[in-house]
């Protein structure tokens, strides 16, 4: 697309409206709308304008703080007012001048449409706007509900969400595609298939998940490549359902018979939608194979490339296997099968632990029975989205609590049923004591997962190591998990029913015939309780096994619970059975006499009324509520053994929390082999303000807060990370499952990949893909994700993910603009050489700036007209790219006029800033510092505090003319650079400043040499401000070179005073700020020595000047 | 960068009176007049917080200007033992904050009023007492004219003196002095404070500075 007609101010092109509006506003000097006090302006914004090309070397940062205090607007309203008519009377003339430029072929398709965007968008609102342009509709930059008739958006946030109406005045909230698709047909397409699906039904359905992905996709450089997205998606989501019943008639399970084939076909549409809800760690879905394809370009089918990413070699073997395709649960099946082959060979003298063994955290998972049993549930509800009211069935009817009397609940637990599953083969071990564990090492380390009857019979306990097992009963014999079987035999060993409306008269007949169905189709043994809710069915299944059934009515129960002892209530662990054994309650009995008030006093509100009401067998939990998964985790501690520090791990969520296992100093080796033993535990976490599932960016902050710990990495024996409140948003989730599986995959990838460049590429495709899904979630605010690091990871991988650029590669320029806490982090990082650096070459860097100034007027023309919107995008991938924010050119030592260019959108991001916060790219975002994303959201006009003194400060820069200046005063600057300001009495820069043709610096010579001998400069300060408003902005020349040289006096005079005179500092600091309401260009001071001052009072006293 | 040295810092609290131990190193005399000034001046902090009925000050004369003292003995006493058991440590230099804490009634703080001490060691035996008295009293009218100050408290906080240390001092030269420290378990903030300056003075060769501390905007309230 051209945007030749509407970028006139080219470097507008990153859809600042700000920009333009200060285009306006310099063409509108002389038109008549403005009022009195427009006039003013106007002059104002000529006199700024001058700045540009060397304002923003030396001043890309200040805009954050400048406020529209010195606005000449009355109120923000009046500015608003003008502003949006400006916006209209600029977007007609386009309008008209682009149907004139030869477009007037185009028909006016969007006649009568007026769309307002939202957030961020693909294609962007300022290609969009480009397109209401050329087809005759309107494109409103503020929202406003009497002119906009649609609102694009490609995703909202819950909170819009939620209050809809309010947000979007009743109007179609509609996705970008109408327009583009409106586009292609040559005609208004009707929007009602392109509202939102957030808005539509809440949810995001699939088909529309596919059609946005594939347009997401084929924006990317491998366009011909995805161009058979869109078919091999469709087909394999066919295929998907096909295979999907044939699989379903080849595996032959109890709960199969009971769904009906037709149901499947039904509801395989949903189940999918269920799937991408889903946050199972290794879970894949078909969503996802558009991802792969972009790591994988070379790959030639979306199926293979996706297998193949997602399941390396293991899959391999059966890569025509035609249900891992689309089935995803299959392919989880399938995986657990392997896993379970590969837990025999896995006795094989193979390394354990991280050190070595690349993938040791998918094994870890693989192998961990912990890890099958808790993503069983999510594996089955995926499989069985909504079963119907089957006698089987593990849900059941929602309905209020009835009369308790009435209501029957069944708990059916299956009898040891991991030892059962594998004997079941094995009639010779029926009677014999039989234990599961992942290992039969004579070293007897391992801990029993499970016991049979005639196992525990001589006292073996799951939990217990093999040893000691072994040592109570000799002739124990030990097998091994078999995942497979457990996936086929049951969907899970127990669960509730609820009966009450069943038409059986009789629960326990109906638990006896249930008992035997399940015995004669899985023979293993089942044991059923009865009564009135859960707690109780679940005691009576307690009572009742092994192998029996046991009916509490409801006038039994208090029978029943008067002399069970409290260890048997669910929610009671040793800790909280220790402290009622300390109050001598033992039994239920015991406990019912103890008011709830004052159990709720001792052990909490919530744990207190659990233990009132389960000593009363009460529980109104209704069978059959599943709970959405909350948190996203994982954590390893078997095996985490590290040389030296430069494994690397990623989290990710706004909220990450770190934890660490630390070996405590005293504990030996643990007698469980490479267990965690006796450990410390830390936890740490950090919270970002936009989620992130980038792997970098996890990256980045993981090895920030594992810096925190200062732990010794030969110390760590189990690391985790956290994240949690996860929504049920189907796209994040999706996001969620490519990080983790990023996170199981990089390291081969990695490992092929030793060289950095190459996994520099892969990064950025990752990123691509990421940014992409990211888009289409935008910033559900509550959505905490939390994944977990990987400590395997080869050390040629780490070595090249953790390593930050060499010193001498950084560009000092950005360095200092930093926020004082980033650059601490990173100064840490440098050993602190960065700290040096800084102050040693600060001068020489403002000399670079200095030279730059004058090439960059030079190739303003270039820098003004075509900076293309692919340009910019492109640099933004390049900024985003380095872990450290901070790497990458900057328009200060950019020698060349072509590499200004690019990296231009990058610094001057203040200056384009897009109207609303959803509309900055996350990625970008959440790499910022708290204080830095706090400035930007000031920015944003969509939170429209500072607009004005926004728009004012990029006209600043737009000024033409100051190089000339800049030259004159070159012999200033050197002195100024030296540092040496304040050396001497009177102090260097009075002469400088005394001889200098800028009126303000002679001014406070003047002044400083009239105030006496005090040497403050907070008198100097105190005297100018009765002065300079003579002196405001009446100055035409040299204003940027008095601006530097002024925040140059600053600083060094913070230097010099930091450590022994605080208060000295903090009165300029508030004078200054006195005077920036008097004059934009103390302002504009203000706002370079702002940082600055922030970092250096950090520095000595560990906190933030307090400023009003 | 972000040298706080908390590792280095002993975080301590004083519970009984001081013991005196004799330093060496720093000139004796001037930090004999900065524990008195401490004395006074942190009196001056909980009078003009409002911690306790205004009742229970008197007025005084300390370096020609009017101050007040705690009548309360134990309150009196509680400042003055905490200051002079500083002593030892300032005239090795070891103290690098004096900390005046009021927190809520969770331990959590509100203000911390710091004190910061630069005590320049080399500096010559003869201290110019005239100026170091001018310098102190200056402090001393600055405390009642700040606007930080003089906000008052809600009574039922809580407050303590607390000293931030350089380096942990060996405790073998004198076990009764060592004993007297125990950790403080006022909590910390999560978030670097917001500080406001209230009164720096450099009169050498003891500079001293005031300044407050509040929790950032960003802290979270009652963790």
């Amino acid at each position: 697309m051209s945007f030749n007609s509407l970028t006139r101010s080219g470097n507008s092109a990153d859809t600042s409206k700000r920009s333009r509006g200060n285009s306006a506003a310099s063409n509108s000097s002389n038109n008549s709308q403005s009022s009195g006090d427009g006039g003013q302006r106007s002059k104002k914004k000529k006199v700024n304008q001058k700045t540009l090309g060397v304002a923003w070397g030396a001043n890309s940062r200040s805009s954050s703080r400048s406020s529209f205090r010195s606005s000449p607007f009355s109120d923000f309203g009046s500015y608003m007012v003008v502003k949006n008519r400006k916006l209209q009377d600029q977007f007609e003339a386009e309008a008209a001048s682009s149907s004139h430029g030869g477009s007037n072929t185009l028909k006016p398709i969007f006649h009568g449409v007026s769309i307002f965007v939202d957030g961020f968008t693909i294609p962007s609102s300022q290609e969009l706007r480009g397109y209401m342009l050329k087809y005759g509709g309107r494109f409103e930059n503020y929202f406003s509900r009497h002119h906009v008739t649609h609102i694009i958006c490609s995703n909202l946030p819950d909170s819009k969400v939620k209050n809809l109406r309010s947000f979007s005045g009743g109007l179609p909230v509609v996705k970008p595609q109408w327009i583009m698709d409106s586009v292609a047909a040559n005609k208004l397409l009707s929007w009602v298939p392109y509202e939102l699906n957030q808005v539509a039904n809440n949810q995001p359905k699939l088909s529309s998940f596919f059609a946005l992905k594939n347009a997401l996709v084929s924006k990317d450089a491998l366009g011909n490549q995805t161009s058979n997205v869109d078919d091999i998606a469709e087909s394999s989501l066919d295929c998907g359902i096909l295979k999907e019943e044939k699989f379903i008639k080849e595996v032959e399970t109890i709960e199969e018979r009971m769904q009906s084939d037709e149901r499947f076909e039904d509801e395989s549409n949903e189940r999918f939608e269920d799937e991408s809800r889903d946050d199972v760690i290794k879970n894949v879905s078909v969503n996802c194979c558009a991802e792969p394809l972009v790591s994988c370009g070379t790959e030639p089918t979306v199926t293979k490339a996706e297998q193949k990413t997602i399941f390396g070699e293991e899959l391999q073997e059966s890569p025509d296997d035609p249900c891992t395709s689309a089935s995803s649960h299959h392919v989880n099946s399938t995986n657990m099968r392997e896993s379970s082959n590969l837990a025999f060979r896995r006795q094989s003298p193979k390394s354990h632990s991280t050190l070595g063994d690349p993938n040791f955290v998918e094994n870890y998972f693989k192998f961990s029975r912990l890890h099958f049993i808790g993503t069983w549930r999510n594996r089955y509800r995926k499989r069985y989205p909504s079963t119907p009211d089957g006698v089987m069935s593990t849900s059941s009817k929602d309905k209020a609590s009835e009369d308790p009397e009435k209501t029957f609940v069944i708990h059916i637990d299956m009898d040891c049923f991991f030892v059962s599953v594998v004997i079941r083969d094995l009639p010779e071990l029926q009677d014999k004591p039989v234990a599961i564990c992942h290992s039969d090492n004579p070293k007897g380390t391992a801990e029993i997962s499970s016991a049979n009857y005639p196992a525990r019979d001589y006292g073996v306990k799951a939990g217990m190591f093999v040893k000691n097992a072994k040592a109570l009963c000799p002739h124990l014999a030990i097998l091994p998990y078999n995942f497979e079987a457990y996936e086929e035999a049951v969907s899970c060993d127990e669960a509730f029913l609820d009966v009450t409306d069943s038409e059986v008269d009789d629960p326990e007949l109906l638990a006896t015939e249930i008992r035997k169905e399940i015995y004669e189709t899985t023979r293993c043994t089942a044991s059923a309780g009865i009564a009135g809710n859960m707690l109780m069915a679940r005691l009576a299944t307690r009572t009742a096994k092994p192998n029996g059934q046991c009916y509490i009515s409801f006038e039994r129960v208090d029978d029943y619970l008067h002399d069970l002892p409290i260890k048997a209530l669910p929610g009671i662990g040793h800790v909280l059975e220790d402290k009622l054994k300390q109050r001598n309650i033992r039994t239920c009995g015991q406990l019912r006499m103890i008011s709830k008030e004052s159990l709720q006093r001792d052990f909490g509100v919530k744990t207190g009324e659990m233990l009132w009401n389960y000593s009363r067998g009460a529980d109104n939990r209704v069978v059959g509520t599943i709970q959405e998964s909350k948190s996203i985790g994982a954590e390893v501690n078997w095996g985490v053994r590290f040389r030296d520090l430069k494994d690397g791990y990623g989290v990710q969520g706004r909220k990450f929390t770190l934890k660490i296992k630390k070996r405590r100093k005293d504990a030996e080796e643990p007698a469980k082999y490479m267990g965690c033993g006796d450990c410390e535990n830390f936890s740490h976490t950090v919270t970002v303000p936009v989620a992130t599932d980038d792997v970098d960016v996890l990256h980045r902050i993981t090895t920030q807060l594992f810096g925190s710990f200062h732990v010794d990495v030969k110390e760590i024996r189990g690391v985790g990370l956290q994240v949690s409140k996860l929504s049920a948003d189907a796209t994040k989730q999706v996001n969620e499952r490519n990080l983790l599986k990023t996170w199981l995959t990089s390291r081969r990838e990695s490992n092929i990949n030793s060289d950095p460049k190459e996994r520099t590429h892969i990064g950025l495709q990752g990123r691509t893909s990421d940014g992409s899904s990211i888009q289409l979630t935008g910033d559900s605010a509550a959505n905490l994700i939390e994944t977990n690091w990987c400590p395997a990871i080869s050390e040629a991988h780490s070595n090249q993910s953790l390593e930050p650029p060499p010193l001498c590669h950084l560009d000092l320029g950005v360095i200092e603009s930093l926020p004082p806490e980033i650059l601490s982090e990173l100064n840490e990082a440098y050993g602190g050489k960065l700290a040096t650096l800084i102050s040693e070459s600060y001068g020489k860097s403002e000399e670079i700036g200095n030279d730059e100034t004058g090439q960059c007027s030079t190739a303003e023309g270039s820098l003004s007209s075509d900076v293309g919107p692919s340009n910019k995008v492109q640099t933004y991938n390049e900024m985003e790219q380095p872990q450290l924010p901070i790497e990458g050119n900057v328009p200060m030592a950019v020698p060349s006029s072509s590499n200004l260019e690019s990296s231009r959108p990058s610094i001057g991001n203040t200056d384009f800033m897009p109207s609303s916060l959803s509309q900055v790219d996350p990625l970008v975002l959440q790499q910022l510092p708290k204080e830095l994303i706090d400035g930007i959201v000031q920015l944003l006009p969509a939170h429209r505090e500072c607009d004005i003194s926004a728009a004012d400060l990029t006209l600043c820069k737009n000024m033409p003319e100051d190089q000339i200046v800049m030259r004159s005063t070159e012999n200033l600057d050197s002195v100024v650079m030296d540092g040496g300001l304040w050396i001497g009495n009177p102090p260097n820069w009075i002469a400088e400043f005394g001889a200098s043709k800028s009126s303000i610096l002679n001014m406070l010579a003047d002044l400083y040499i009239r105030s006496g001998p005090t040497g403050n400069l907070s008198v100097v300060l105190q005297h100018c401000i009765s002065e300079v408003s003579e002196y405001t902005d009446s100055e035409f020349d040299g204003v940027d070179d008095t601006i530097h040289c002024l925040s140059e006096l600053l600083k060094q005079y913070i230097k010099q005073k930091i450590e022994s005179d605080i208060e000295e500092i903090y009165i300029c600091c508030r004078i200054f700020k006195r005077l920036s309401a008097k004059s934009k260009l103390f302002q504009q001071v203000y706002d370079v020595i702002y940082p600055y001052l922030q970092a250096s009072v950090n520095e000595n006293y560990g906190g933030n000047l307090h400023v009003d | 960068m972000g040298d706080r040295k908390e590792n280095a810092t002993m975080i301590s609290r004083i519970k009984d009176t001081a013991g005196h131990a004799l330093g060496s190193g720093c000139d004796r005399e001037v930090a004999r007049i900065l524990v008195e000034f401490l004395e006074v001046a942190i009196t001056s902090i909980v009078f003009l917080k409002g911690v306790y009925p205004s009742g229970a000050f008197e007025r005084r004369r300390y370096k020609n200007l009017v101050v007040h003292r705690a009548r309360h003995p134990q309150l009196s006493h509680y400042i003055h033992s905490a200051v002079s058991g500083l002593l030892p440590y300032i005239e090795k230099g070891l103290v690098e904050r004096v900390a005046v804490i009021f927190s809520d009634e969770n331990n959590v703080p509100v203000e911390r009023f710091i004190f910061k001490l630069a005590v320049n060691p080399s500096y010559g035996s003869k201290v110019d007492d005239a100026d170091l008295e001018f310098a102190l009293r200056s402090f001393l009218i600055k405390l009642p004219a700040s606007g930080s100050l003089t906000e008052v408290v809600s009574r039922d906080c809580r407050w303590e003196i607390t000293a931030y240390f350089r380096g942990l001092p060996e405790t073998g030269s004198s076990k009764d002095v060592a004993s007297l420290w125990i950790p403080t378990d006022t909590k910390q903030w999560q978030q670097p404070p917001l500080i406001t300056p209230i009164k720096s003075m450099s009169s050498e060769p003891l500079s001293l500075q005031l300044y407050l501390e509040h929790p950032s905007l960003s802290e979270p309230t009652n963790p």
